[in-house]
């Protein structure tokens, strides 16, 4: 784009069309017609700078200033949207956001750099064999931010309440699911540092309640990959053209002197009771992910992952410090029309168990040797109405173990390896639009759950993202 | 840090009402009362380390003093009974004979009421409170009626079945003629023993640092502490012990008892600080016991008595520390029994043998649960395991099973020595 | 021994100067669209009405080229924005004389979610897509897991280009 004065340019398009005098020469001609398309040009950005000094007259200077500057039809044009309509936030360059397109609308700006989003789910819980277990519970209410420092540094961050009140004497609890400042360094690809959500199979890091089918998230990715995920540390991100993506980091691992051998929370997800979630954690033994994911063809997702690390952090009382974990994980996601086909398989190992399962002899929950669980899904988005709503029906199967097997003991002393829990869900994410989604499933086990202490049930959901 | 604030003062001794002062202050502001201890044990911190403050009692001059008090007979009404004649150290600081009471009084022949306890492995930082689910939990006695081991010392100095000083005065008269009553002036000023109150908290104040710092108290030299750490391996009967002890679906004793170290890091210590209703049968050999009207209630009386109208806790009393339990010469609060696997054979055989442990009624039935009135008896723990059963059913542990969990119990003994594979607690005393 | 790892990423993160997250200027995305020929004119941005009866919010204003050559309208190129996750996309829908979809390029992106629609791959899946397919969109375009909003949100924008097209820029040609 050539950059020209913007006072000859209402110098020439004052002066008229006086060179077309010189109509035989062709070398002007073109000049001419070089300079029509700068005039109309101008008029445009004077126009728009008409426009934005009557929607916002606060920010026409900047706005126009730059647009000037550049004096290339930048993308920013448009100022502020009308204050109840969303805007987007601006990275210092941008001079304007603008309004969303139609529907969908996700998040909410506040001022130029910062934004706002959230989710939340409330579900309704009916076990079919014991209706005195039947709950209602606001399960999450999630707020999340974004703030852009600059074009390559920003912060992310979620705030959640789970079931509705957090107090000592309640049973919810409030806390931090990721805080992370990110910074780009080059178009694809950058780092993170902070409380970061572990890239491990399908829902962990996409947990909104729209982007799974079931009221409640599949037990082989709450009880196996315990999400939400997460562990304080530095990743590294990128992705290539051909649609690879990749995520490295190196940060906080789990625990395990924090095993609580006499309770059931171990058996129940044996990560998710002892994830430190980076409060005061433990953190002498730094553990390492890598996860990569294909999505060159749309509509198909590969990918898999891997998460390792010693998990003792140095504790000097117990023989935990040899132990190391190893969870990996492999999914498919396949989007053909109407259906939406995903499957995942999951396996974890916790090694050299054995003296420290051998102080908790005759408990309950000893540390598992290993662990595992895999799921396929099948949902039909089977009625449409409009371009926002939908039906979707979906099945699920899945198998898991969360102690598939322990180390040995003395004699007529070990643990054997639990059952493993197979359950069926059946059921239907009604997307009212697509941020608001309805659900209800049912829920066969074959046997009752540990922690919900029944077996089949019936749910009820709701879930929204802005 | 209200105890000893007034530094500048020459001595000590001067700000000890403001630890009475303070007491109801910090009891006060804190929901379970825990703060007031923590208060105390952080003063005591500050005591040891700061140099500043002038004259201020170390912790080790504190509890050198208080072993002192705690041995000494001569502050008896009877001259022959001091803490340790009931707490001996060499019997894991528990009464070394198989009385179910022990004796006081000026003459030592006023019986007592409930056994002797062991003083090892108290939680000292944990005052009696209701836990958010209800649960009682903490303090000192068997009932939790004390909040404080200051609190606590007052009762053995004073009640006519143990020491028998009547009041304060007769205790700091004989603080005055202690072989370290001078130790006893320079540590809380010269007229000391002339403000009977601040003697006799002072004494009780240095007793309570002694219980609560004095290493032989909390030695973790059992062999289970040594197999906890990797250096030495236990046997197959004690591994079998172990589970059996553990395990949910057989003794199940680790529900009480936790194995596994405490919240607060320190190795386990066999106890979760809570209240039980075991039913245990009334024992005779107790002489309050003649009258048929006498009960010993725990939680809700008749000693304790800020309990009384919760009748739901009748008959409660502490889960004790299970370290050193090979040791105890009689089991539970009343003493009942003189052997460990009696005790256990009583948890396992209770419900599917009731014959065994109570007697007869005069209807020919037998009268379970025969040291509480007949309503109080669904107090009486029956839902959790082992109790969870039916006469008839087979126990939850076999006779080779206690055996088994015996054989494990004694590795909580206290001074083990590998060579020998035996245990004693006296070996943990071998220090000035 | 393993916090060695950190030292080269540190350096690396620290030896980074900040850039501008544009992938293609809008003149390259002028060039690449109709193979270096023609001449681009900028054509008024709709007005209020017509922003309303396509769908688009008020104060919508894209950027719109008419690439020519002579008196021969060749297509559109239309700059716009939407918004991804929570920051915008700026992207170039370029249109053919016909109204069909040449190519669909995103010249600016700035979360680091959802940047999986800037995958040639994704975005060919609009290359021939017409007014008429419009309404159909939405479900014919495949989403990224992962990447729902943004690929939801460039779905819609491409629709009320579209629209766009239909309404205002059709007669234009």
């Amino acid at each position: 784009m050539q950059r020209k004065p913007l006072a000859l340019a209402i110098l020439l398009s004052c002066a008229g069309l006086a060179p077309a005098a010189h109509a035989d020469d062709a070398k002007l001609k073109a000049e001419v017609e070089a300079l029509r398309a700068e005039v109309a040009e101008l008029r445009g950005i004077v126009q728009q700078m008409q426009a934005q000094r009557a929607q916002t007259p606060a920010s026409t200077a900047p706005a126009a200033a730059t647009a000037v500057a550049s004096s290339a039809p930048s993308a920013a044009v448009s100022a502020g949207a009308p204050a109840a309509s969303i805007a987007a936030p601006q990275a210092p360059t941008t001079t304007a956001g603008q309004p969303l397109p139609g529907t969908g609308s996700s998040g909410l700006a506040l001022g130029a750099n910062t934004s706002l989003w959230g989710y939340g789910q409330i579900g309704y819980n009916r076990p079919t064999n014991s209706a005195g277990d039947t709950r209602a519970d606001l399960s999450r209410a999630v707020i999340g931010f974004n703030h852009v420092f600059d074009e390559a540094t920003r912060v992310y961050g979620e705030i959640e309440w789970e079931h509705a009140i957090a107090s000592s004497s309640d049973q919810g609890e409030t806390e931090v699911e990721q805080l992370y400042v990110e910074h780009t360094l080059a178009p694809n690809y950058g780092v993170r540092v902070g409380l970061v959500l572990v890239p491990l199979g399908l829902l962990n890091e996409h947990h909104e309640p729209g982007y799974f089918y079931g009221v409640e998230r599949n037990f082989v990715e709450t009880a196996i990959i315990p999400s939400t995920w997460r562990e304080g540390g530095v990743a590294m991100y990128g992705n290539t053209e051909s649609g690879f993506n990749w995520n490295v980091g190196i940060g906080t691992g789990p625990n395990l002197g924090a095993w609580d051998p006499a309770a059931d929370e171990g058996r129940a997800s044996p990560l998710g009771s002892i994830h430190q979630e980076l409060q005061l954690a433990k953190a002498r033994d730094l553990s390492m992910y890598a996860a990569a994911n294909w999505q060159g063809l749309p509509g198909l997702q590969l990918g898999g992952g891997v998460f390792t690390g010693k998990i003792g952090q140095g504790d000097a009382a117990l023989p935990v410090n040899r132990s190391r974990l190893v969870l990996g994980e492999a999914h498919l996601r396949w989007q053909p029309g109407p259906f939406d086909i995903s499957a995942l398989y999951t396996r974890g190992t916790i090694s050299n168990t054995q003296d420290l399962n051998l102080q908790f002899l005759g408990q309950p929950t000893p540390v598992p040797k290993s662990f595992w669980g895999g799921y396929v899904q099948g949902a039909w988005r089977a009625l449409e109405w409009g371009s926002n709503s939908s039906l979707a029906p979906f099945l699920r199967y899945e198998m898991f173990n969360t102690g598939a097997a322990y180390a040995a003991q003395p004699q007529g002393l070990g643990t054997p390896a639990l059952p493993t829990q197979r359950v069926w869900t059946l059921g239907a994410n009604y997307y009212l639009n697509p941020s608001v989604v309805f659900k209800i499933d049912y829920q066969k086990f074959r046997y009752e759950d540990l922690v919900l202490g029944y077996g089949n049930r019936f749910d009820l959901g709701l879930g929204y993202q802005f | 840090m209200p105890i000893f604030r007034s530094a500048p003062r020459a001595h000590a001794l001067s700000v000890l009402p403001d630890v009475a002062c303070s007491q109801p202050v910090s009891a006060a502001a804190t929901r379970s009362g825990r703060g007031r201890w923590t208060f105390f044990v952080v003063a005591l911190a500050l005591i040891g380390s700061a140099s500043t403050v002038a004259a201020s009692p170390s912790t080790s001059a504190l509890a050198d003093l208080g072993r002192k008090i705690f041995a000494d007979e001569s502050l008896s009404a009877s001259g022959r009974m001091s803490c340790a004649t009931c707490h001996d150290p060499k019997f894991a600081h528990a009464q070394n004979n198989a009385l179910a009471v022990q004796p006081g009084g000026a003459n030592l022949d006023v019986p007592g009421f409930r056994a002797v306890p062991s003083l090892r492995y108290l939680n000292v930082d944990l005052p009696f409170f209701f836990a958010g689910d209800g649960t009682p939990t903490g303090g000192f006695n068997r009932d939790g009626s004390a909040n404080t081991l200051i609190e606590q010392a007052s009762r053995p100095f004073l009640a006519a079945h143990e020491m028998a000083n009547g009041d304060a005065a007769g205790v700091v008269d004989k603080l005055g003629r202690a072989s370290y009553a001078d130790e006893f002036r320079g540590l809380f000023g010269g007229d000391v023993f002339a403000r009977i109150d601040d003697a006799f908290l002072a004494a009780r104040y240095a007793l309570a640092v002694y219980e609560a710092t004095a290493p032989e108290l909390r030695p973790f030299s059992s062999k289970f502490d040594l197999f906890l750490k990797g250096k030495v391996k236990l046997g197959a009967q004690e591994l079998r012990g172990f589970a059996w002890f553990n395990s949910p679906a057989k003794g199940g004793c680790a529900g009480c008892h936790p194995s596994t170290r405490a919240s607060n890091g320190e190795p386990p210590l066999f106890t979760d600080y809570t209240y039980d209703n075991l039913g245990v049968p009334r024992n005779a050999k107790i002489p309050a016991t003649a009258d048929p009207d006498y009960f010993d209630f725990g939680l809700c009386g008749p000693d304790r008595s800020d309990l009384a109208a919760r009748r739901d806790l009748c008959g409660a009393f502490k889960v004790p520390t299970l370290r050193n339990v090979a040791t105890r010469k009689v089991v539970f609060h009343n003493g009942q029994f003189t052997s460990l696997r009696e005790a256990i054979e009583f948890y396992v055989q209770r419900d599917t043998n009731p014959g065994k442990w109570y007697p007869l009624g005069a209807d020919g039935a037998v009268r379970k649960f025969d040291d509480v009135p007949a309503p109080l008896a669904r107090n009486v723990n029956t839902g959790e395991v082992p109790y969870n059963r039916r006469p008839g059913q087979a126990p939850a542990l076999s006779e080779l099973e206690i055996d088994d969990v015996v054989a494990f119990l004694g590795t909580l003994t206290d001074g083990y020595d590998a060579a020998t594979d035996t245990a004693d607690p006296a070996r943990d005393l071998a220090q000035p | 021994m393993q916090v060695r790892w950190l030292i080269p990423l540190g350096a690396a993160a620290a030896s980074q100067a900040a850039f501008a997250t544009q992938y293609l200027s809008v003149q390259q995305a002028q060039q690449q669209a109709f193979a270096g020929t023609g001449e681009f004119r900028v054509v008024p941005a709709p007005d209020a009405a017509v922003a309303a009866a396509i769908g688009a919010p008020a104060g919508w204003s894209p950027q719109i080229f008419a690439a020519r050559a002579g008196d021969k309208t060749l297509g559109w190129l239309i700059v716009d924005q939407v918004i991804g996750k929570s920051e915008a996309i700026t992207y170039a829908l370029a249109l053919d004389a016909a109204g069909a979809v040449i190519s669909l390029e995103v010249l600016e992106y700035r979360e680091s979610h959802g940047g999986e629609v800037r995958m040639p791959a994704w975005r060919r899946q609009f290359v021939g897509k017409t007014a008429s397919d419009a309404a159909a969109l939405g479900r014919e375009i495949k989403i990224i897991s992962g990447a729902t909003l943004s690929c939801r949100h460039l779905t819609e924008g491409v629709q009320r280009l579209l629209r766009l097209y239909q309404t205002v820029l059709k007669a234009q040609a």
